[in-house]
């Protein structure tokens, strides 16, 4: 008697996921939706597709399937992970006029905010990235590019913002934002990406 | 028709062309140490041992591929790679990036690692969005394969 209450218990914990051993628990991602992972084990597949669902990894058969995890379970095994993680990557993009490396008004004003987002952050690896449209040619839009880009680059030193790795490149007129044929003026493509993370 | 003499000079070419591939690979691989990320927080004690040498963890530290991170029983640690994947482990854990390719012009992706004890929390980057399948992370037990963003492994010794 003693011992089947004993299994069932053991049971009922295998099925709450309060077996002790390795697991894995979906969360919600930052952007508010929900992705998804595939265990792979012993057993076969499992794969998780619901926030605060979690799986054994190398589950002992029978009555190891996916489960749900409680805050509380959460917060007693994974807190100290979770405040170590670093501040999410941010993108940022700044627009410039026609033919120049002078940002247009709108973005001369946003670009305060953009730095000063940075600065908060802290420490962070900075990539700026210069892009054109498609009216001149290629070779020169390639060089627009990084004007572009060195043009922001040293802002962001005049800011003295303390950056762990800052590299600057051009992509030209090679990675558009707004698909166009060649030859065509477009503002939204005359831009600037800061990536940060 | 081809003779042998022929056949085996071809046989030998071969050899010597993928050999030379062999070697000029391994050359390639062990003169690029470019980090592929940086450490972004650390608390108590944490450290990063790159080709046999440990050293303690700071902040901006860069992690190149086959680096492994460990932390103490008071220790945490947060990473970001290049591909904007975001990692952060609590105390005493273990984990080793194995693999990693992030050039999305020639489509080489990968993100290959090992959490071998302790708890990670994992949000996924651009390899992951780009080629999902490309994503693996190993455990002891299992491997998880990524299918997207945000999870947490906990492995006990």
């Amino acid at each position: 008697m003693l011992q089947k209450t004993f299994w069932l218990l053991c049971l009922a914990l295998l099925m709450t996921g309060c077996a002790t051993g390795n697991y894995v628990v979906l969360l919600e991602s930052p952007d508010g939706t929900t992705g998804a992972v595939v265990i792979e084990d012993a057993q076969g597949q499992t794969r998780l597709d619901r926030k605060h669902q979690g799986a054994v990894i190398g589950s002992r058969g029978f009555g190891s399937g996916p489960f749900d995890v409680g805050d509380l379970r959460i917060a007693r095994d994974f807190s100290d992970a979770l405040a170590a993680q670093p501040a999410l990557p941010q993108r940022f993009q700044l627009y410039f006029k026609i033919g120049s490396a002078e940002l247009t008004e709108e973005s001369e004003r946003a670009i305060e905010d953009v730095f000063e987002t940075i600065g908060q952050r802290g420490p962070s690896a900075v990539s700026v990235i210069g892009h054109t449209d498609t009216l001149s040619g290629q070779r020169w839009n390639e060089q627009l590019g990084l004007i572009r880009a060195k043009a922001v680059a040293e802002m962001l030193r005049q800011r003295h913002i303390d950056v762990i790795d800052l590299k600057v490149s051009s992509h030209g007129e090679r990675n558009l934002l707004i698909d166009t044929p060649d030859g065509v003026s477009e503002p939204r493509n005359r831009r600037v990406e800061i990536s940060v993370r | 028709m081809l003779s042998d003499k022929d056949a085996l000079y071809r046989f030998a070419r071969t050899v010597l062309v993928l050999g030379f591939l062999a070697a000029s690979g391994l050359v390639v691989a062990d003169e690029i140490s470019e980090p592929v990320g940086y450490i972004m927080k650390v608390q108590g004690q944490a450290t990063v041992t790159s080709r046999g040498q440990t050293i303690d963890a700071r902040v901006g530290q860069a992690v190149i591929i086959g680096a492994t991170l460990r932390t103490g029983t008071e220790g945490s640690m947060g990473v970001t790679l290049s591909d904007n994947t975001v990692m952060s482990f609590g105390p005493n854990s273990e984990f080793t990036l194995d693999e990693y390719q992030f050039e999305p012009a020639h489509e080489e992706l990968k993100l290959s690692a090992r959490i071998s004890r302790g708890t990670l929390n994992f949000i996924s980057g651009v390899i992951a969005k780009l080629k999902p399948e490309a994503v693996e992370l190993k455990t002891p037990t299992g491997t998880i394969g990524v299918r997207g963003t945000h999870f947490l492994v906990k492995v006990s010794e």
